[in-house]
Order: C-alpha cells, then sequence, then structure tokens
C-alpha cells in the first residue's frame, strides 16, 4: 500500500510542478522548501495554531512531498516534546525557563509578539475592570455579575490547565501570582476559551489577544484596552513573545520553516491572525 | 377479554411512556443533527476549494475539507482490522473449539475485562509506551497511525473474538459431527465446514467492531490524532481522524462556517456507522 | 498442512493466550508505574488532597467523586426508562410495535458517543443554563443526560433478554391460571429476571464510568470536589484527557496512572459482579 501510496505520489509531484510552472511563481521565500520531502510535526502552544496552519497550508500547498501535523497540548508539552525529540518544533507562549533551556538545549526563535486579554460575552456590560477586580473574580471573592454592576447571575470563571503558556503569563502579569478558584472551568486551548466564552453570557476567561474577535468582548484592564494597539505600543502590560523552540539550532525543515515565519510573507500571515510583527 | 386491574394500566402507561421518552430523545437527537448538517453536505465540505479529482489523487492537498479526516478514519479503520481480525478469529476459535474448559473460564475473564476497559485506559497505555519506546529504543517512534491502530485493535478484539465463538458454538451438533465420520481431521473439519458454515455471523460482529473502530476518540485523541496533518501519507506520522475532528471543532470552532463542517462531520461519522450497522443486520437477517 | 492438527492448534493457542496476557499486561503496568507516586505521596493523600499541580498537590479524589457523581445519575435517570422499555418490547406491545422497537434501540448502539456530546453542548448545556438559571450549564446534569441515553441500549438489550429468557413453561402456567399481564410480570417474570436486571445495571455503569467524551465535552471539568448536580466535575476519564496533553515527566502526568489503575480494578470488579450475577440465574 505504501509502495502505491508513493507511486502516485510522484506521479502528482511531477504534475504539481507542472502545475506551479504554469500557473504562478510563488513568493521567494516559500521556494527555499524546493527539493525537501519528509514530515515536519510541530507541537505545543494552541495560540500558534492559526498562523501555523496558514504557513503550513501555503507551504503543502505549494510542496507535497512535504508533510507538516499541527497539535496542540500547551506550551508546556511543547516544550516538553521538543525537547524530548518527539516534534521537531515545539511552541510555547512563554519563554521557556532558564531550567528548561539547559535541560533540553533549547533553542528559542521569536516570531510575533501577543497579549493575553480578559474577556467576557458580548452580551455583558461589564467590560473594564480594575486589577483588584480581576484579582478577586479568579479568586472567587467577587461572585456576581450583579457586585460589578452585572445582571445578577453567578460569574462562571474559565481557566486553562497548567500546561498552558496564556495561563502562566496571566497568572503572573495580570493575576499577580493570585490564586484561580478550584471552582473555575477548563477550557482546554485558546479556540476552546472564546467558544466557551461567545456561549456563555455569564463567563469571564483569558485568551491570545490575537484571538479576541467580535464573538467576545476584550475587557480593559486598569482602563487599557487589550488589543494590537495596545500591546504593540506597550501600553497593555500582559504581553508575552510568541516561540517557535527547537532542540539545538534548528535544521532541515524546521529551519526553513521558522524562517518562512520571520520571512516578510511569514510575518504577513502573522499580523493576518491579528499578532504583533517581530520584524 | 381479561379484566384489567389498575396496575395493569400503570404498568402498560409506564412501558408506553419509558418507550416514548426514549424515542423521541433518539429523533430530537438525529432530527437537530439532519436539521443543522444537512445543508452543510455538499462536495465543498469535503474537498474544500481543492478540484475532487486533484484532491482523490493527491495531487493537491486538501485544506478547510474534511478528505484528510476522512480518509484517516478510513485508514484506521483498516490498519486496525488488519490486526484485530487474525487474532480476534484465532482466538475465537480457539475458545470455542480447542480450549478445556478450566482455559476457557480463565480466558473467558479475561476477555469480559478487555471488552469492558474504558478506551481511555488503553490509549494511555498505548502513549506511555510509545514513549518508554521511544526514549529507550527507537527515536524514530512518535504517537502515529500505527499505534492508534494497535490501540483500537485491542480495543475491538474482544468483540470478534465474542462473535466468532458464540457463532461457531451455536452450530448444530449434526454439523460438526458430519466431518470427523468421513475421517476429516479437526483441522479440516474447522476450516472446511465449520468456518464456512458461521462465516456470515462472524461478518456481522466484525462489521459491528468496524463501527466501534470507526467512532472511538478517547484512544486516538491521545496516540497521534492531530489537528492538522493532511491526506495520511505514512503510517508513522499524525494524522487527522472524523471523530477527533468532531470533538476539537467542538470545544474551538472559530466561526459558523467551522461549525457547520463539524455538523457535516458528525452526520458524515453518523451515516458511516449507521451505515455499517444495517450491513451487519442485513448480514446477520439473511444466515436466518 | 491441514491433516495435521497440532501446529493451527498451536497458533490458535498462542492468539487467545497474547490476547489475554496482554490484558493482563495493561493491569501490571499500570500498577508498575502507579507505586511510585503512590509510595512518594502516600495513597491518602492521592484521595483527599485537591488538585493544585502549581503547589504540588495531585490528589485525584475529586475526579473520582466526579465519575462516581455522573455514573450513579446517569445510571438512576436511565434504569428506570430502560426498565420501561424492556417492559415494553417484552410485555405491552411483543409483537410488531415491540420489534420495531428493540430495533431501534439496537441502532441507538452505533450512534458514535462524540455525537452525542457534540449535540449536548448545543441542545442540552444552553437548556440547563436557562432552565436553573445557575452556573455555565457545564455540569454534572448535562452530562448525565446524555451519558443516559449511551448507556440506556446496554441496559435495555440485557433487560429484555433476561425478561424472554424466562422458562416458557411458567409464563404459560401463569397465564392459563388467568393472571394478567402485570401479575404475570410481577409474580413470575420479576423474581426470575432479575439477575439479569442486575447484571445490566452493573454493565451499564460500566459502560458511564468508562465513558469519555460525554464528560470531558459538557461537564465543564472543573477541579472542585463536586457538591451539587448543578456543580461541574471532572471525571478520572476526562481528567486523563486532558492531563495526557501536559509534560510526561512531571508528577502530574504520573498521577494519570494512578487514574488509570483505578479504572481498571473498577472494570474488574463490575465484571466479577457481572459474571456473579449472571452465573446464579
Amino acid at each position: 500500500m505504501k509502495f502505491f501510496m508513493n507511486t502516485l505520489k510522484h506521479l502528482s509531484w511531477l504534475l504539481a510542478c507542472c502545475f506551479i510552472l504554469v500557473s504562478s511563481s510563488p513568493a521567494e521565500s516559500i521556494d527555499s522548501f524546493t527539493g525537501e520531502k519528509g514530515t515536519l510535526r510541530i507541537s505545543g502552544g494552541t495560540a500558534h495554531i492559526p498562523v501555523m496552519k496558514i504557513a503550513a497550508q501555503k507551504i503543502m500547498d505549494t510542496h507535497p512531498d512535504i508533510q507538516i501535523t499541527i497539535a496542540g497540548g500547551g506550551s508546556g508539552a511543547g516544550i516538553k516534546q521538543v525537547g524530548e525529540g518527539l516534534v521537531q518544533i515545539g511552541n510555547s507562549g512563554r519563554k521557556a525557563s532558564d531550567a528548561e533551556i539547559q535541560k533540553y538545549e533549547l533553542s528559542l526563535y521569536k516570531w510575533a509578539i501577543d497579549g493575553v486579554g480578559t474577556v467576557v460575552h458580548p452580551d455583558n456590560p461589564v467590560q473594564a475592570l480594575t486589577s483588584q477586580q480581576l484579582q478577586d473574580i479568579f479568586a472567587g471573592k467577587i461572585n456576581n455579575w450583579k457586585q460589578l454592576g452585572g445582571s445578577d447571575r453567578a460569574i462562571n470563571v474559565y481557566t486553562r490547565d497548567e500546561s498552558s503558556g496564556t495561563r502562566s503569563v496571566f497568572w503572573k502579569k495580570a493575576l499577580a501570582k493570585g490564586d484561580i478558584s478550584p471552582k473555575a472551568q477548563f477550557a482546554s486551548s485558546n479556540g476552546a476559551m472564546k467558544t466557551a466564552v461567545a456561549k456563555n453570557p455569564y463567563a469571564i476567561g483569558y485568551m491570545s489577544v490575537g484571538y479576541i474577535d467580535q464573538s467576545v468582548a476584550p475587557v480593559s484592564l486598569d482602563g487599557v484596552r487589550p488589543d494590537l494597539e495596545t500591546v504593540k505600543s506597550g501600553k497593555y502590560k500582559v504581553s508575552r513573545g510568541l516561540y517557535s523552540n527547537t532542540k539545538g539550532p534548528a535544521t532541515g525543515l524546521a529551519e526553513k520553516f521558522i524562517n518562512y515565519l520571520l520571512s516578510p510573507e511569514g510575518q504577513n500571515i502573522v499580523v493576518q491572525k491579528g499578532f504583533v510583527p517581530v520584524r | 377479554m381479561k379484566n384489567h386491574s389498575a396496575v395493569d394500566i400503570f404498568l402498560s402507561f409506564y412501558a408506553w411512556c419509558c418507550a416514548f421518552i426514549l424515542t423521541s430523545a433518539v429523533l430530537t437527537i438525529l432530527g437537530y443533527l439532519l436539521f443543522h448538517g444537512l445543508s452543510s453536505l455538499n462536495l465543498d465540505l469535503i474537498f474544500a476549494h481543492t478540484p475532487v479529482m486533484d484532491a482523490l489523487f493527491l495531487k493537491k492537498q486538501v485544506f478547510g475539507g474534511l478528505l484528510p479526516a476522512i480518509t484517516g478514519t478510513l485508514a484506521l479503520i483498516f490498519l486496525s482490522m488488519l490486526f484485530a481480525l487474525p487474532v480476534g478469529i484465532a482466538t475465537g476459535i480457539f475458545l470455542s473449539e480447542f480450549a478445556r474448559s478450566g482455559t476457557r473460564k480463565i480466558l473467558g475473564l479475561m476477555f469480559d475485562i478487555m471488552a469492558s476497559l474504558p478506551s481511555i485506559v488503553v490509549g494511555l497505555f498505548g502513549f506511555a509506551v510509545t514513549i518508554f519506546l521511544h526514549q529507550h529504543f527507537f527515536k524514530q517512534l512518535y504517537p502515529c497511525l500505527l499505534i492508534s491502530a494497535l490501540c483500537l485493535a485491542f480495543l475491538v478484539i474482544p468483540y470478534i473474538i465474542r462473535s466468532t465463538q458464540i457463532a461457531l458454538e451455536s452450530l448444530p451438533p449434526q454439523v460438526r459431527l458430519t466431518g470427523p465420520a468421513l475421517g476429516a481431521t479437526r483441522t479440516q473439519n474447522l476450516w472446511y465446514v465449520l468456518i464456512p458454515m458461521a462465516a456470515k455471523e462472524i461478518i456481522g460482529g466484525i462489521i459491528l467492531a468496524i463501527g466501534r473502530s470507526a467512532e472511538d476518540t478517547a484512544v486516538i485523541m491521545l496516540t497521534g490524532a492531530v489537528a492538522t496533518a493532511g491526506v495520511p501519507n505514512s503510517i508513522f506520522s499524525g494524522y487527522e481522524a472524523l471523530p477527533f475532528f468532531i470533538y476539537y471543532t467542538a470545544a474551538e470552532y472559530a466561526n459558523t462556517s467551522e461549525l457547520m463542517k463539524a455538523y457535516g462531520a458528525a452526520l458524515i461519522l453518523l451515516f458511516i456507522c449507521g451505515g455499517l450497522y444495517l450491513f451487519a443486520y442485513w448480514i446477520k437477517r439473511k444466515v436466518r | 498442512m491441514l491433516g495435521n492438527d497440532r501446529i493451527p492448534k498451536i497458533c490458535l493457542q498462542t492468539a487467545a493466550w497474547g490476547c489475554a496476557s496482554l490484558t493482563f499486561g495493561v493491569l501490571v503496568f499500570m500498577a508498575w508505574l502507579s507505586i511510585p507516586v503512590l509510595r512518594a505521596s502516600d495513597t491518602v493523600h492521592i484521595l483527599t488532597l485537591p488538585w493544585l499541580p502549581g503547589q504540588g498537590q495531585f490528589g485525584i479524589g475529586p475526579m473520582i467523586l466526579g465519575s462516581l457523581y455522573i455514573s450513579v445519575l446517569s445510571l438512576i435517570m436511565a434504569a428506570p426508562v430502560s426498565f420501561g422499555a424492556a417492559i415494553f418490547i417484552r410485555i405491552t406491545r411483543p409483537g410488531t410495535l415491540g420489534k420495531f422497537f428493540q430495533h431501534l434501540v439496537e441502532a441507538m448502539t452505533a450512534i458514535p458517543t462524540v455525537v452525542y456530546g457534540f449535540i449536548g453542548i448545543f441542545l442540552i448545556v444552553p437548556l440547563i443554563r436557562e432552565t436553573f438559571v445557575q452556573g455555565s450549564g457545564m455540569c454534572i446534569l448535562s452530562a448525565a443526560i446524555m451519558l443516559s441515553l449511551v448507556i440506556s441500549p446496554t441496559m435495555i438489550l440485557i433487560f429484555s433478554q433476561s425478561i424472554s429468557s424466562v422458562p416458557r413453561q411458567y409464563t404459560i402456567a401463569v397465564e392459563a391460571m388467568g393472571a394478567t399481564p402485570a401479575q404475570k410480570f410481577l409474580m413470575i417474570i420479576l423474581p426470575c429476571a432479575w439477575k439479569g436486571i442486575l447484571t445490566g445495571l452493573i454493565l451499564g455503569f460500566g459502560r458511564a464510568v468508562g465513558d469519555t467524551l460525554i464528560a470531558l465535552m459538557i461537564s465543564g471539568n472543573t477541579i472542585d470536589f463536586p457538591r451539587h448536580i448543578l456543580d461541574s466535575a471532572r471525571t478520572l476519564t476526562a481528567h486523563i484527557a486532558l492531563v495526557t496533553a501536559a509534560d510526561f515527566d512531571s508528577m502530574e502526568f504520573k498521577t494519570l496512572f494512578v487514574c488509570a489503575l483505578t479504572l481498571y480494578l473498577l472494570t474488574c470488579v463490575g465484571v466479577f459482579f457481572a459474571r456473579a450475577a449472571g452465573k446464579r440465574q
């Protein structure tokens, strides 16, 4: 069966070459993948996924011999898995700790800047909070929207698991390392967080600023609204880099993929998906 | 006519209520799914904007369509059956034809446990063993299609064992005795008489096992299903699959069109499983 | 080759014992990986502490309780309905309508669990949220409702089988004495079939405990000890699915084997009981 697939793939590769020659002239940086084949495995941070998906799609579209698989799992899993050699690129939404960098000889590549914003349902009248209020909400001390001028309904706090880089950045910079109530419900990724908050009028959660769209409402923190502009200018403090990590310096497909992310075309995708480019 | 007491009326009222509740629950679920999903069932759902022939002949990768997930699920079914069928059928034959009663009891107990193990436990087992092997023996081994297929095989083997065993044991004694009476060895009798006679029943069980491996999500989410992979081209890499796609999209759809894709995927998976069930039912009907 | 009996027998035997030892192997594997964890933080702590990996506390008590809570509630909802449905098939309408209904129930077993979970998110969760005006709707009750639909076909089929396996002589004799269907059911069928009904309950409960997707998708996955049916909860199975994504050298990951071992042992207990109930019938 494998032989059959391979034969097919060679045939299709030839045809695809003709197709590319005739129809389009892809941007320069994508050309660097020409002649490459094999699998690139990526996992980890979920904030990265939209950019990764588009990049992978563009590469695989023009280079059918390359397969790129993308999985989530969170930043912790990304760092761990790349360290153990389970994936070639492990994404993290926080900077890997010095201990992690040393233990796994990680090379860090930062290709975007992102904020972590608090979000509520768009119908929720409460769309500005002070740091103190935010900490009290997540600690469970404030547990009804009425206490903040909203409707008389319990606050449904959503959080992420320990492996999440988004959580660790939010916990450090927005919650001042305060408690997160055990009553909080769990979302397993940035996407899941957005869906959960968008569906529940009484929810509050936090997620990558790049993910915020009209289905959820960003909450101003101490008067600063989390969005692309405030993150870029540094006014919104709860921000972080989006990293792709490799074990040792990136080589082969991983190197080309990261270079692509840092190329003008890659940075274009970064902007398009709502993050702040680094170049 | 019998004199129906209050108890009788109550009992039949209760039974009617229960039947009604269950039927309406199932119809609500199916109706809801059809109502929302039918409109999304079209070629675009599967192939997105890729030309159909290009996609089918692997000339172009499909993005945003369900083709990778569907092929992933089909590959999973094919591979897991490749492992499960020989082992499951062999074990079923052994249990019904060769095992002594003591052995049969011990093995029966083990297979009962095997059949009722939560699939997530099997998935965790597969994942942990893979990591262990990766760390100590095979640097090139990762959670992948092969591992998932092996775990799924483990999950469905008990079903195949049971249907094989029951099919063979329910053959009438005349059939069983004719072969040996004519001088056939046990194996010849088994191969030329018993298995062909029981084949349809066994196939019915196998098809139900296929349905089980098509729908299981817990195992594959631990052993190699990923968010994006394209049409699988190697058994040693990650893959997409329908049930995982449904689970994943339900949690994090970004917009209505993505959600509609999940409805479409749920309908397709339902059609696959329902179709397999009807096929098994049809085969079983033909036996009788 | 077919003239020889020994070689095929050895092949078949190997397959059978291979499967059996693999099943046992899973148990040994889970136990082997659980022992260091159980030793490092003694067993009582694993059961009583909350789950706060950030603070070095890895209690799985909330998840065990969550599993039991959701499974018991779904059993409470599913058992009476399944029982009535089995009566419908065998006693109230044993003819065409009962047959048809039985086919419907059998077909229900073919509906993928993930589809139930998917529908649950969009149908049940908002309904529960707005009906009870409390919480997010992602709660024990929502999960138990969907789960009861998953486990009821298994129970109905076993119930109806055990009702039909009551010896014909008994039922005919009672009918001849002029008993109504209800009398026949209460006096003869129920006493004869209750062990089969017990088996059905155990297997239904087993399926509920073992299911991952429903709880993972619609019970909210909170790590707190659940108290109320409108609270969110996390089951053992969902816990495994959620934490596996975390890194696998950590204590968090290692405690998963304790969860898996717990599930394995629960399964064994269920199988033993079901077999014991089945045997004495």
